[in-house]
């Protein structure tokens, strides 16, 4: 969704953060190697190829999970895929901030982790509480119950889930809303549709959804064990992919063009990332318009009730990419020169701010997560959004805020490394 | 000399001190300009919201075709004077989120007509504690539209004039009324903070780039289908229901024009690039050419590639003056775009 959003001039705001930054040890400051502009760049690549790497590792467990579920399908193989998928989430949230600036990254996630999508493309849905995208001929398609669908005029065989069908499917008829694949459409897969409005409750999809013969729910389970074997599959393939164009030594690809050219243009690129997904994106798309407008359709993990936690890695995100810092998978830690030591040498006290500001937010981020996760009274991003609930409201204002206030700050430290004009002018480019 | 007159000799020279000590910038002086000029944007907006909920009010207590005439006339002249100043992005219009709640758009997901389904068939009547509570989807003029446009809306037993959909219509309107009115009077006290922080300088100059942006890229280039998937799509532009698309994007242009270019040509007048002034006014005369007769619904222009081209058309005319402006005279004011709201999905 795309609404108009401009939560606070940001001039100002940052005039009145000025003081409220005190002084926080950059957590890079223990680097040996003195930061360059060059080395800076080339440590960002290091970052987003761990990132997507972890994201490949945790998205082979939910492709064997799922193939265990499929297998297998019971209660506690239902779980354990939904275990791997909430997983999964963990990376990839994180390397969304590789997604601004790097075209590359922003063409090929839309197979990925597009939302929101019209779930009754993939496969039944309660008529009563589903809201398509306006003008949608595929929202009710339901390619699971089907051999062929019909789309914008358009007759398609889906006889043969495939992943590369399923990738031919994504946006079928030239809308956005129709999300054939990737983790949301996984996720509807193994949650199925939250018909719990603003109550508490996620999709409570039957595993026997997955059953053979005469147990099987709603119909078409051999279909929608074969959409869910197609769909992981894929998943796979593609971040396979994104973790070549990052590997070092790999030919031609993406890392080797950003680390040549000039280093100026891959500052750019990280700081457009941080900035465009703090405001825009995380405060903007996926906090503001469904607080405000009261929308659980806008909420990004609606199937999972996961939208804490997809928040909170988001803006771990951000934070990894200034401090050149990345926590793995397996625990260990990815550090080397950084933004934050590039601004620290030119203005101590502009990095300390910002610094400090990615604190707040990852503070307020958490005060979100442990709300909904809390063991008493545990309330989820849906009920936070609910009409009338002026703790939840809160709690997403309070993270919007620090979002907003840090974004000002990034603005700063651009022009402190005298990058002039923060839009990818270069879109449609590779540089 | 005589003593008179050298009193008023010396009193004359005091004043041209002070006027010179008082001499305002340029820069100060745009903003004067600029608040001065998005006052009267406001006033008209309060005005024409109060004509608005005034129609809807006689309407709904005597109901006849003629009101519903006069109501949609006063729908469409009240939203209009929302588009000329829907450019202005700070301000007291942040309070509370007021530009959404004067217009939640876009909305793919058509969170109006779901919001709308569920006052008209809840339990308890709505009341004005209803709408403040509702969110922005009920609060602004796309709620009103859907009761008055929205054309399987008005084939059901619930069409207007029915009596919940028209207390509805009232109280929509009535909240539109008072958000007005309270933005009227928040722009003028105002005044102040906004003259002595020069921070509103660049914010201010922002503000009409974002809006020229929003303009080419989202109410125009997204609906053609001219970015993204390709995909031509009514629903992505404002106000289908009603068939003013066309119509806010003129008003819009007028509102910039008026509200917003005075105070840029002063800026760029007294800077070193004044040459650009008079092209910038002279290309938003080029956009303006093409209404009245661009003043049309969208849908069959999307429809037919024929009509298409008259689209494109306007759209050659508003990509050149965002150019000028957000390109050229941003450069030469040496304003830098920072991060907006456009840079999300």
């Amino acid at each position: 969704m795309n609404a108009l959003f401009r939560p606070a001039p940001l001039a100002l705001t940052i005039a009145a953060a000025l003081t409220a930054g005190c002084a926080n040890t950059p957590s890079s400051a223990q680097n040996t190697q003195p930061a360059t502009r060059d080395n800076v760049v080339e440590h960002y690549a290091d970052l987003a190829h761990a990132t997507y790497e972890d994201a490949l590792i945790t998205a082979r467990a939910l492709d064997e999970a799922t193939d265990r579920l499929i297998e297998n399908p019971t209660e506690a193989n239902l779980a354990a895929a939904k275990e791997a998928w909430l997983a999964s989430r963990v990376p990839y949230q994180q390397s969304e901030v590789f997604r601004f600036g790097n075209t590359i990254v922003d063409d090929w996630e839309g197979q990925l982790n597009a939302w929101p999508l019209d779930e009754g493309l993939i496969d039944y849905v309660e008529p009563a509480e589903y809201q398509y995208e306006l003008g949608n001929a595929g929202a009710t398609a339901n390619i699971i119950a089907s051999d062929s669908i019909t789309v914008g005029g358009e007759n398609l065989d889906v006889s043969e889930l495939s992943p590369q069908l399923l990738a031919d499917l994504n946006e079928v008829g030239g809308s956005e809303a129709n999300v054939a694949t990737g983790y949301h459409a996984v996720e509807f897969l193994l949650w199925g549709q939250d018909l719990h409005g603003f109550e508490p409750g996620a999709g409570e999809r039957p595993v026997t959804d997955y059953a053979r013969g005469a147990d099987c729910t709603n119909g078409n389970c051999d279909r929608r064990a074969q959409y869910l074997d197609a769909v992981t599959d894929l998943l796979v393939s593609d971040l396979e992919w994104m973790v070549a164009q990052w590997e070092e030594g790999n030919g031609d690809n993406y890392r080797a063009k950003l680390v040549s050219a000039n280093p100026d243009a891959g500052i750019q690129k990280m700081l457009f990332g941080m900035g465009s997904l703090s405001l825009g994106e995380l405060a903007g798309e996926r906090m503001k318009v469904a607080l405000e407008a009261n929308s659980y359709e806008d909420e990004h993990d609606c199937f999972s009730d996961n939208t804490h936690n997809s928040h909170y890695y988001n803006g771990k995100g951000i934070q990894n990419v200034y401090t050149g810092t990345y926590r793995r998978v397996d625990g260990s830690l990815v550090t080397g020169p950084s933004l934050s030591d590039l601004v620290e040498k030119s203005n101590p006290e502009l990095d300390a701010r910002l610094n400090a500001q990615l604190d707040d937010s990852m503070e307020a981020l958490e005060a979100m997560r442990a709300k909904a996760q809390s063991s008493q009274n545990p309330m989820a991003f849906d009920v936070m959004i609910r009409p009338g609930n002026a703790k939840g409201e809160r709690i997403i204002n309070n993270t919007i805020m620090a979002l907003v206030e840090q974004t000002g700050s990034i603005e700063q430290a651009a022009r402190e490394l005298g990058i002039q004009a923060l839009a990818p002018d270069d879109a449609g480019h590779s540089f | 000399m005589k003593p008179f007159s050298r009193l008023l000799c010396i009193s004359a020279a005091l004043l041209a001190l002070n006027a010179s000590a008082a001499a305002e910038t340029p820069a100060q002086q745009a903003r004067q300009q600029w608040h001065q000029e998005i006052l009267t944007g406001y006033e008209h907006l309060a005005e024409q919201a109060g004509a608005f909920a005034d129609a809807a009010g006689s309407w709904c207590s005597s109901p006849s075709e003629q009101g519903r005439t006069t109501t949609e006339k006063a729908w469409r002249e009240a939203f209009m004077a929302w588009q000329a100043v829907r450019f202005v992005n700070f301000g007291p219009i942040e309070t509370d989120n007021r530009s959404w709640q004067f217009q939640f758009w876009p909305d793919p997901k058509n969170l109006i007509a779901r919001k709308a389904r569920y006052l008209l068939s809840s339990d308890e009547p709505a009341t004005a504690g209803t709408i403040d509570d509702s969110g922005v989807a009920v609060q602004g003029f796309p709620m009103a539209e859907y009761l008055l446009f929205d054309q399987p809306f008005n084939q059901g037993e619930r069409a207007l004039p029915a009596g919940r959909s028209c207390d509805l219509l009232v109280l929509v309107a009535g909240h539109i009324r008072d958000t007005a009115d309270q933005q009227l009077r928040d722009w003028q006290a105002f005044r102040a903070p906004y003259l002595a922080n020069d921070q509103y300088h660049d914010t201010t100059i922002k503000a009409g780039m974002t809006a020229l942006e929003v303009l080419e890229e989202r109410r125009l280039a997204q609906p053609m289908g001219l970015r993204g998937n390709g995909k031509r799509s009514v629903y992505a532009a404002d106000a289908w229901r009603s068939g003013t698309s066309l119509a806010t994007l003129e008003a819009t242009v007028r509102g910039l024009k008026q509200h917003f270019l005075p105070g840029l040509t002063l800026l760029l007048e007294n800077g070193n690039q004044p040459e650009l002034a008079p092209r910038i006014r002279s290309q938003f005369d080029e956009v303006l050419e093409n209404f009245p007769d661009m003043d049309k619904p969208m849908a069959p222009l999307l429809a037919e590639d024929g009509h298409y081209s008259e689209l494109q058309g306007l759209f050659v005319d508003v990509s050149q003056l965002t150019t000028l402006v957000n390109d050229q005279a941003a450069v030469a004011l040496g304003v830098v775009r920072g991060f907006n709201s456009s840079d999300g999905d």
